[in-house]
């Protein structure tokens, strides 16, 4: 058999319950008030900036401890590894071919320099470093168009460290901390009055 | 129809297209597939399935033989400098907006909507229905210059940006200027390749270029000239009967489109 | 104070309030939406240096002088060398997508020995080449027993492969049938010799009669720079181009005027051509000219019912061509094999008479060139691989051993069942390839060769060039995708196990030696130039003598002409479309696994079909079945197909797609030459 469904009679069973509530309330009068509250929020909040940040990112070395530090007390130029090519592209980091110029037998005393000569210049597979800076394949970036600028104002500033950065590696995107965000692009370029089209970034 | 001005730009990255002399080998297509990493299809002879970002067409004059004549008139995208395809993008994954006024496809941002498909009368857009799959180890072939798209994505025909992007590179580097390119500095893909050299490819608006006179000649035409969307692809053709099909759909019912030049 | 549910719960509110005065889920959002866009089953882009290297990409049958650029060394897209006179920075579809090929599903990834019908394993190089050799000791000596075909027009590995059999007393080397094998034939019937070339460079009005020079015929990309050159788009047209042929095809469509001609009527065609020049006053001091203005006459008189054109038609042709201060006539098949020596000669007559041969834009004789291996037989006494197929299927010919050098016999000659089925009487077949063809699935033993841009090769006088041209190569990238060996290493390195020594031990080392025996120089060949000799010409007779015996075609009621179509970017006879070019193929060509039928209006009403209908076309025992669409730009009384579809082997994106034209080309022999011809099938057109 179905039952009737009956406003009246469903409206009779909301007040009663809801006049229960309200005897609950005034009985818990007392236990905490807002304290729970701001416990919850202020611990959230410590977690969010300080604990959050820490754990979104993975943290990785590189496979060869490279010390800029010691090839520049070789006299060496940055442009002696980092330079543009006669069409304008930028070599980013030097490969083996580079490397081994030097590397192609251990030269110095160095376990990392070792490292390299064994497990890449031997052995002809590049070494795969980590991009501090990598920008995905949609987007196209110019050094040359950026050569005004000082290479630390983007990238991490390892001219003279002895010790590559810890290189931290977002758990869901898979970017590095480090790679910059279309938003910081477009204001430097809103910023100098360059132009943010679609296509002057993407490709 | 023609009552929206045209952006205008200090550049005008355009072609004259010779359908005379273009005799629809195909390399252009193949070119065009190798530089924008698009994937073969099992069936490319399904068309609403496959990715041609410039399609040659084959004209006739509907004659019957021995008077029958036929024409190739390859199809990349128009650039129009009043496009239908941007203004109904409901994300801005498409714009006109750059020096040159190339129109952009940004293949992360586009939601696959398709209005601008429906919008562009030209066919020149083109859906992912599938991921780009690549015989296995041929993804080792992939060019350098266009990212791949994912299924569920718009993409186009740029004029080959990512070069343009490369000429302006080895202008700065050579110590010219990047935004007064020489003419053919810049050459998208179909154009360098195409073995008769129907395509030429340079600024509509410098003098310097070749492009500059030839789409001012007679001969020259743009596809529905009528719909006043103002392409910066011109095609050239002495044939008269092929003049007169680049406009088929002209408002006036009528074939053959009055010539207009910007 | 203990925590009650309500406690809890503020706390819990609490927390989620302060979260969002963190970056916990503005970032994680943000961070999601960018994992995002990078599927892990989206491929990424290779990165490094750009860089352009020179090479000679022997995909197109005439080789294309390309520029392979690469990123991080690896092979991605390929343009045109402007500063070689093959390419002036032109390519061929095929070759403009050379890179992706290198990756091709179709390739032969090592070496395979057959061990049961369509079963095949892999073997070690070291055993597939003791396997070779043990297979050629017992027949060393015996003419007869050793033969080889290859499909390379104009590489040096053919003197190496004739030298070889030539060293083990065998005189069995056959090229593919192409246009330079028939052409060669038809100038030694009019009583000259060596290669005939075509100076379109220089012509001020270039007939082509059959001959697809600005698509699928001789030197492509050469030819195309060369049309175009005479019109500068906004410029003056300098030269006329006017095609005569059975097919409205790529060529024609950018000519001044296209003449539809039925396969069939080829030499009916020149020769009525002919007899309208005479006509207008043409003259010539060869001895058989009595004799040719009688053929010529003659063949005036069957013009119209021959071709379906009117007489009127020839007379505007001659006037032009009178007119013209250096007027070409280019001699082909409409697809580049099997018209027989006639045709060639019935149209290349059409220069001698005019007096273009041996002129600045008029017809060419080449020679020989000179040899990198003193035993290597002469490249214009090269025999026939149909006739020789035909012969092995009637028992005529017991070979033992067959050694197939970059050719797909089973698949691109006329009858190909009949030419599959005579491979069969052959014990030991070894197929020199780089792809998983038709004949390399019949093979005994399989030899990966290596794709043209990771190997040594060279191109002497590809077919049309009107000088004598020799491009050489080296590999663009270090060492081949698969475990492939270079054939003539392969074979040089079998010659000596036979106790037989050629003079080289590598392929680079026999094309460094051609080189200098012509007198070219190799560094600058590989760096992307192009080596090349002196046009001349020669006497020559107008032929009439072997075209007196040629016999007309008549057709039979509800017979057609067959005109198979090739189109450069679908392949050639030993490659199937590649991956990259499927998307050329138009769906009035090709429509899922069905292949179309071409035919006008006209013919189709004659037939009794209609667009879009399924017929069956059959001839030589066989058939093929395709799907009709009309068409206006097939000549009167003619079925035209395009060859290349119908593939048993290669790989999903061409295999069982269309259907093969070769089946159903019947081979005759030809009046007075001996010589195979199937340009001129006929074939039945039916309903099913």
């Amino acid at each position: 058999m179905k039952t009737q469904f009956s406003v009246a009679k469903f409206d009779q069973k909301l007040q009663e319950r809801w006049g229960e509530v309200m005897e609950e309330k005034k009985q818990c009068k007392g236990c905490g008030g807002a304290l729970p509250f701001v416990i919850g929020f202020v611990a959230a909040v410590i977690a969010g900036w300080v604990l959050f940040p820490d754990l979104i990112y993975s943290k990785k070395t590189q496979p060869i401890r490279f010390s800029h530090k010691v090839h520049q007390e070789q006299g060496m130029e940055c442009s002696s590894c980092h330079s543009f090519r006669d069409d304008g592209s930028y070599a980013g980091l030097p490969n083996n071919e580079k490397c081994m110029e030097c590397h192609a037998d251990v030269v110095g005393s160095d376990p990392a320099e070792a490292a390299y000569v064994e497990q890449y210049a031997k052995t002809g597979k590049e070494v795969p470093w980590l991009i501090y800076q990598s920008q995905p394949d949609n987007v196209y970036f110019s050094h040359k168009a950026h050569e005004s600028f000082e290479c630390k104002s983007c990238h991490l500033d390892v001219a003279s460290t002895d010790t590559p950065p810890v290189y931290y590696e977002n758990r869901l995107s898979g970017y590095s901390k480090q790679t910059m965000k279309m938003w910081q692009c477009e204001r430097c370029h809103a910023e100098n009055g360059v132009s943010n089209a679609c296509h002057v970034c993407h490709k | 129809m023609s009552g929206h001005g045209a952006k205008e730009f200090n550049i005008k990255w355009g072609m004259v297209i010779d359908l005379d002399k273009c005799t629809g080998c195909g390399a252009c297509m193949t070119a065009c597939q190798v530089e924008n990493n698009i994937a073969p299809v099992l069936d490319a002879s399904n068309k609403l399935r496959t990715l041609s970002w410039i399609l040659v067409y084959e004209l006739s004059n509907k004659k019957a033989a021995p008077d029958a004549e036929i024409a190739y008139l390859p199809r990349p995208c128009m650039q129009c400098g009043n496009p239908a395809c941007v203004p109904v993008c409901p994300v801005v994954a498409t714009d006109k907006n750059e020096e040159g006024g190339i129109v952009s496809q940004i293949y992360p941002r586009c939601i696959g909507c398709r209005y601008c498909m429906a919008a562009c009368p030209y066919h020149a857009r083109y859906f992912n229905w599938e991921d780009p799959v690549f015989p296995k180890g041929m993804e080792k072939a992939l060019s350098p210059n266009t990212s791949a798209r994912p299924r569920g994505v718009v993409e186009k025909c740029n004029f080959c940006h990512t070069r343009l992007m490369k000429a302006k590179d080895k202008a700065r580097q050579e110590g010219g200027n990047p935004e007064a390119l020489a003419d053919g500095a810049y050459m998208p893909a179909c154009a360098d390749v195409c073995p008769t050299g129907a395509i030429t490819f340079g600024d509509l608006k410098n003098p310097e270029h070749k492009v500059h006179e030839l789409a001012k000649s007679e001969h020259a035409f743009r596809l529905l000239e009528k719909l006043g969307l103002a392409p910066q692809v011109y095609y050239y053709t002495r044939r008269e009967w092929v003049r007169k099909l680049g406009d088929n759909y002209a408002a006036t019912g009528k074939a053959g489109a009055e010539k207009k030049h910007s | 104070m203990g925590l009650d549910r309500r406690g809890f719960v503020k706390i819990v509110v609490g927390g989620v309030a302060g979260t969002l005065f963190t970056p916990v889920i503005w970032q994680s959002l943000d961070d999601v939406s960018i994992w995002s866009q990078n599927w892990g089953w989206i491929p990424s882009l290779n990165k490094g240096e750009v860089k352009a290297k020179a090479a000679l990409s022997k995909l197109c049958p005439a080789g294309c002088a390309v520029k392979v650029n690469t990123v991080g060394g690896l092979p991605f897209a390929v343009t045109g060398n402007a500063a070689n006179p093959m390419s002036k920075g032109g390519v061929c579809p095929l070759c403009a997508g050379g890179a992706q090929l290198m990756y091709s599903p179709a390739r032969v990834k090592a070496p395979m020995k057959k061990v049961g019908e369509g079963k095949y394993e892999e073997i070690k190089w070291e055993d597939a080449e003791a396997l070779l050799v043990e297979k050629l000791t017992p027949l060393k000596g015996q003419d007869g027993k050793i033969a080889a075909i290859s499909g390379d027009e104009t590489g040096t590995a053919n003197e190496v492969l004739s030298a070889m059999l030539a060293g083990l007393g065998n005189t069995g080397f056959y090229v593919m049938p192409g246009e330079m094998f028939t052409a060669t034939k038809g100038v030694k019937l009019m009583g000259g010799s060596g290669q005939p070339g075509f100076d379109i460079e220089g012509a001020d009005l270039v007939l082509m009669i059959g001959a697809d020079a600005l698509d699928s015929w001789g030197t492509t990309v050469a030819n195309q720079k060369a049309f175009a050159a005479t019109r500068p788009t906004g410029g003056a047209v300098s030269a006329q181009y006017i095609y005569a042929g059975p097919v409205l095809n790529n060529t024609a469509s950018v000519c001044d005027k296209w003449l539809a001609v039925p396969p069939t009527a080829t030499a009916t065609f020149s020769l009525a051509l002919a007899n309208a020049l005479i006509e207008a006053g043409a003259v010539s001091s060869a001895a058989d000219f009595g004799d040719y203005k009688a053929l010529a006459a003659k063949a005036a008189a069957a013009f119209e019912a021959a071709t379906g054109l009117k007489a009127d038609a020839l007379k505007e042709l001659a006037a032009k061509i009178k007119a013209a201060k250096a007027p070409l006539v280019v001699a082909g098949a409409s697809f580049g094999q099997g018209a027989g020596a006639l045709d060639f000669v019935a149209a290349a007559s059409l220069n001698v008479l005019l007096g273009r041969v041996g002129q600045q834009g008029g017809m060419t004789l080449l020679g020989n060139g000179a040899k990198a291996i003193a035993s290597a037989a002469d490249r214009d006494a090269a025999k026939d691989a149909a006739s020789f197929l035909a012969s092995v299927a009637t028992g005529k010919a017991t070979p033992g051993a067959l050694l197939i050098y970059e050719a797909n016999p089973a698949f691109a000659l006329p009858q190909a069942t009949e030419m599959a089925k005579a491979m069969g009487n052959i014990a030991f077949k070894v197929s020199f390839s780089t792809y998983m063809d038709e004949t390399a699935a019949l093979a005994d033993l399989i030899l990966p060769a290596p794709h043209p841009f990771e190997r040594h090769d060279d191109a002497l006088n590809p077919y049309g060039v009107a000088k004598a041209t020799y491009l050489a190569g080296k590999p663009v990238v270090a060492k081949p995708v698969h475990d492939c060996k270079d054939p003539v290493d392969v074979l040089l390195a079998a010659a000596s196990k036979l106790g037989l020594s050629l003079g080289f031990d590598t392929y680079a080392d026999v094309i460094k030696a051609k080189a200098s025996a012509l007198g070219a120089d190799y560094s600058a060949l590989t760096a992307g130039g192009a080596w090349t000799g002196e046009a001349k010409g020669g006497p020559l007779t107008l032929g009439a003598a072997a075209l007196a015996k040629a016999a007309p075609v008549a057709l039979a009621d509800k017979t057609v002409a067959l005109a198979p179509v090739t189109r450069l970017a679908y392949g050639t006879a030993s490659l199937a479309t590649p991956p990259a070019n499927t998307l050329t193929v138009r769906n009035t060509e090709l429509l899922g696994k069905d292949l179309f039928v071409q035919m006008n209006a006209a013919t189709a009403k004659k037939l009794g079909v209609a667009e879009g209908n399924k017929v069956k076309l059959s001839a030589a025992g066989s058939e093929l079945k395709a799907l009709v669409h009309v068409n206006e730009g097939v000549a009167a009384d003619t079925a035209a197909v395009l060859l290349g579809f119908g593939r048993s082997a290669w790989d999903e994106y061409t295999k069982g797609k269309g259907d093969n034209v070769y089946k159903i080309l019947t081979v005759s022999d030809e009046a007075g030459t001996g010589l195979k011809v199937w340009a001129g099938s006929t074939v039945t057109v039916a309903k099913v």
